[in-house]
């Protein structure tokens, strides 16, 4: 919990506030700032220039005009998970609210708002109570004033769609706010205490509901990073070193990019922030003459000390490290390994791998800067505000409160826009400049720097007693680590002092497995972390952590002649820490047992193929131990005996994330994060070749296309618990799962990921 | 100067020959459904219709569309373009939605030439428009409703 713990709560006290303001009702849930009470808070609210943010922070905040329309506020980025529904949702329902007369809006970067970022599969996890109470606090406060105007007593009235009835009576929401004049607060022991509504109270919670942000597109209508516009702006586009770190630039020669109509200018880039190193923007009417230019401009640069190192140098340091038992934080460390290994009548080891893979978000990262009445606008799409922010502030060596980021669509996030280091060359190129910037990365240099999926090493010994029954595990975990460099705050402490790690990189290693003896290392890639600035990639760690541990269970099923669901049902016990906790993981391993189960049942497994055909199985629970979604899926494949090509022909999932908001989206979200697992699986990978990425555009790097989807059968198991994540969880048993496939099929045990046999 | 027709206006563009259509279409004359992804003719996310014939603007050069017609998303207005419009949003195609326009401009082109497009059908057609949030299975879907209301 104490990453989620760090990023959702940094305000510990919250408090409820609802104002009649401009003829309208305002309604937020968040902290008081300042040292002011809950009264003064209030007041300020019904002041005619009433600056709320200077008082409150509120983490959650909608208004109700006089017509009942409600505008609810999103402060997180909608990238195709239809984040801004699913909360509005959980919102409305308890506030009683007509769904019709809601709207949402994506709000822009101020520190009212408090922290801002869209990742980790937390949105729903994260804001789901406070979402709910502040609903709940708003339906109170209606209700009381309805009481008051309708002179009838509290306890007669009840609400719903917009309207409070109280015995024959009724009052709209619209006509409460048009002649209610309210001011009120609740504590956050008041909210506590405030009645939610149970799962079978429901009203739009876990319906089927359209999505707000689809009409627009459909139609082209809707507006993404690149398509904003500013008068006067400048077009540009970036010239990159050749290597991430420490490269400089002894020389541009522009010369036969003036001859170009419409060039501008070559500008060098000084970045105090120390972000960028050796980088030039090129200037010009128009971004195809700035593409145009870029080719010809001539920069000799003095390359960093990374400039040769490739994907076998990565793979050998991760390899050599996991060998090294004396590194890494000790991430778990149940019973005595070393003992169980002396014990072992038998032992089995393997190595698993995943390769480089980039994010390749379809809209290529950009963002238009200007600076005006002394402040820095920016307007991009973007993951985590709260990251970018201190980093553009050090850039641009001016606060971090004058620079405000306007959001727009993401073309895609999968975690490359967490981090916002595209807006630095735009700002300071701005800067310099004194104009408005547009700059737009070209596809391939939006490869060449993005914050890749680090290739991962994973080291596992099991020790067998006389019966092939594992009586410990010891795993090594090597790769680049996201946090390390751009969140170190958010970093943990191994056991026994053992060092810090990134919980992001291991996740997954602390399984719901219960196993006696059981050691996880997690190890920093050094060569990896200097080469590239590792990047959250959708589904994060479990994307290669679970890639070994399944991986590597389903090589002990085998070693033990086991059905490799019966091998896994016999671990899945759920006692002891297993046993999962109120509320985000209550019922633990149980619940992962049950989806495997469940899709056992909805499977054809155990049944008959035709010969290179096989099915194989794997289980997921992530995002994290503290936010576990539980998944299982079986992939049935087939293997071309001749070119030994792979085809996933079907994959069963069964999911449960507990309560389901927006099951239209939950069941899109899934759907993607499998194809995704299916695409990084079999088709998309790329290697490290002289220090960057070989692969950069699609004529080489290839992503799953319509011709090669497999079927899918999605069920979500009926659930009222708790909700937890879904952008990222159904993607992390696929690839396991197919390589399972893959051995039952051919007998070619696959360790490398991508997979490719023959 | 270069003159054609955009979603059925007269339009001209002051730009060299050599521009792609692709930045015309969106910085010249403002049309932004239509977006860019690799540059390469690979993605589909820039795909217009020349001609009714589906085409990647990111490689065209603005002068080969002279005196053509040039439709894109703004202007995809058949009633194959309007069912599919309505099927993208009845089956809930779009995640992010960034592909979906070229999406729609290919899907709308297979509907005019097959009315009612097999698997194979829409493979074939649909493979070069990649949707990096693997929307695939409702694209299909939606492309099969969309053929059963025209
Ligand atoms: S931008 Fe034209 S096909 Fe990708
Ligand atoms: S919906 Fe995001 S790329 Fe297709």
């Amino acid at each position: 919990m104490a990453t989620i713990e760090k990023i959702s709560n940094k305000i510990s006290r919250r408090t409820f506030l609802a104002g009649s303001v401009n003829a309208g009702l305002f309604m937020g849930f968040g902290g008081l700032l300042g040292g002011c009470t809950e009264q003064e808070a209030v007041q300020s609210l019904s002041l005619p220039e009433a600056d709320l943010s200077k008082v409150f922070s509120p983490a959650v905040w909608f208004n109700m005009n006089a017509q009942g329309e409600v505008v609810i506020n999103i402060a997180k980025a909608e990238m195709g998970q239809h984040v801004g529904t699913a909360l509005a949702r959980v919102v409305a329902d308890e506030l009683g609210a007509d769904w019709a007369s809601v709207s949402i809006e994506h709000v822009d970067t101020d520190p009212k708002w408090g922290y801002m970022v869209t990742g980790g599969s937390w949105s729903v996890f994260t804001s789901f109570k406070l979402l709910s109470q502040a609903g709940a606090a708003g339906r109170e406060v209606l209700l009381d004033a309805a009481a008051a105007l309708l002179g009838v007593d509290r306890s007669m009235c009840s609400a719903a769609n917009g309207m409070v009835t109280a015995g024959d009576q009724s009052i709209s929401y619209a006509d409460i706010v048009a002649r209610g004049d309210i001011s009120r607060s609740f504590t956050q022991e008041q909210l506590d205490a405030l009645p939610l509504k149970p799962a079978s109270a429901r009203t739009l919670v876990g319906k089927p509901t359209k999505a707000l942000d689809i009409p627009a597109k459909s139609q082209g209508e809707a507006v993404y990073g690149i398509d904003a516009e500013l008068p006067g702006m400048v077009y540009a586009t970036p010239l990159m070193p050749p290597t991430r770190y420490g490269s400089k630039i002894n020389n541009i020669d522009d010369s036969a990019a003036k001859a170009i109509f419409g060039y501008q200018q070559t500008l060098q880039i000084e970045d105090p922030s120390d972000n960028l190193q050796g980088w030039a923007v090129v200037i010009a009417d128009s971004f195809p003459t700035a593409l145009k230019a870029a080719a010809v401009v001539q920069v000799d640069w003095a390359a960093g000390d990374t400039a040769e190192v490739s994907e076998a140098d990565i793979f050998a340091a991760g390899e050599a490290l996991a060998r090294d038992a004396q590194q890494g934080a000790l991430v778990v460390d149940d019973g005595d390994v070393a003992a169980a290994h002396a014990a072992a009548e038998d032992t089995h080891e393997a190595v698993y791998r995943t390769g480089t893979a980039l994010h390749f978000a379809l809209e290529p990262v950009n963002a238009l800067v200007e600076f005006t009445d002394g402040k820095c606008h920016i307007h991009s799409g973007n993951q985590w505000q709260s990251l970018i922010l201190p980093a553009l502030a050090s850039a641009l060596e001016m606060p971090e409160t004058d620079i405000v980021i306007h959001q727009y669509y993401l073309g895609g996030g999968f975690g490359r826009r967490l981090w916002g280091d595209y807006m630095i060359p735009a700002a300071l190129a701005a800067k310099q400049l004194g104009k408005p910037v547009k700059m737009l990365w070209q596809r391939a240099d939006d490869s060449r720097m993005d914050c890749v999926r680090s290739p991962s090493v994973q080291l596992f010994k099991a020790s067998l007693d006389a019966d092939k029954n594992v009586t410990g595990i010891e795993h090594a975990a090597v790769a680049g680590w996201p946090t390390l460099t751009l969140a170190p705050g958010f970093l943990a402490d191994g056991q026994k002092e053992s060092g810090k790690y990134d919980t992001f990189s291991i996740s997954g290693g602390d399984h719901w497995y219960s196993l006696s003896n059981h050691r996880v290392r997690a190890i920093n890639n050094n060569l990896a972390q200097k080469t590239f600035l590792p990047g959250w990639l959708r589904t994060v760690g479990p994307g290669w952590v679970a890639w070994g541990v399944e991986s590597f269970m389903n090589e002990l099923a085998e070693k033990q002649g086991k059905d490799a669901i019966e091998f896994r049902l016999s671990l899945l016990d759920a006692a002891g820490k297993n046993s999962g906790k109120a509320p985000e993981s209550v019922g633990g391993a149980a619940r992962l047992a049950a989806v495997l189960k469940d899709v056992r049942e909805r499977s054809p497994w155990g049944g008959e193929l035709p010969s290179n055909e096989g099915l194989g199985v794997a289980v997921g629970s992530g995002q994290e131990r503290t936010m576990p979604t539980w998944t299982a899926a079986v992939a049935h494949v087939a293997v071309d005996p001749q070119t030994k090509e792979i085809s996933v022909k079907k994959i069963w999932q069964s999911i449960d994330c507990g309560t389901v908001v927006h099951p239209s989206g939950a069941m899109a979200q899934a759907e993607g994060a499998m194809l995704w697992g299916v695409s990084l699986a079999l088709h998309e990978g790329t290697e490290f070749e002289n220090g960057q990425v070989k692969d950069r555009n699609l004529d080489t790097y290839r992503p799953l296309r319509m011709s090669s989807v497999p079927e899918l059968d999605i069920k979500f198991m009926p659930s009222e618990e708790f909700p937890t994540g879904l952008g990222e969880p159904p993607l992390i048993a696929i690839a396991p799962a197919i390589a399972a496939a893959v051995f039952a099929a051919t007998g070619e045990r696959v360790r490398d990921l991508p997979i490719s046999i023959g | 100067m270069i003159k054609f027709k955009l979603n059925g206006k007269d339009v001209q563009s002051d730009s060299e020959g050599e521009t792609p259509l692709l930045w015309v279409v969106r910085d010249e004359l403002n049309y932004k459904g239509t977006k860019f992804g690799c540059g390469i003719a690979q993605c589909g996310a820039c795909t217009v219709q020349i001609d009714g014939t589906p085409t990647r603007s990111c490689v065209i050069p603005v002068s080969a569309v002279a005196d053509k017609d040039v439709t894109t998303i703004e202007g995809l207005n058949s009633p194959a373009g309007l069912a599919l419009k309505q099927a993208w949003v009845s089956e809930q195609v779009p995640q992010c939605g960034y592909c979906q326009s070229g999406q729609l401009v290919s899907a709308e082109a297979l509907l005019r030439s097959k009315s009612a497009p097999t698997d194979d059908d829409i493979s074939r057609a649909m493979d070069g428009n990649l949707c990096r949030c693997m929307a695939y299975t409702r694209i299909r879907k939606a492309i099969k409703t969309a053929a059963q209301e025209v």
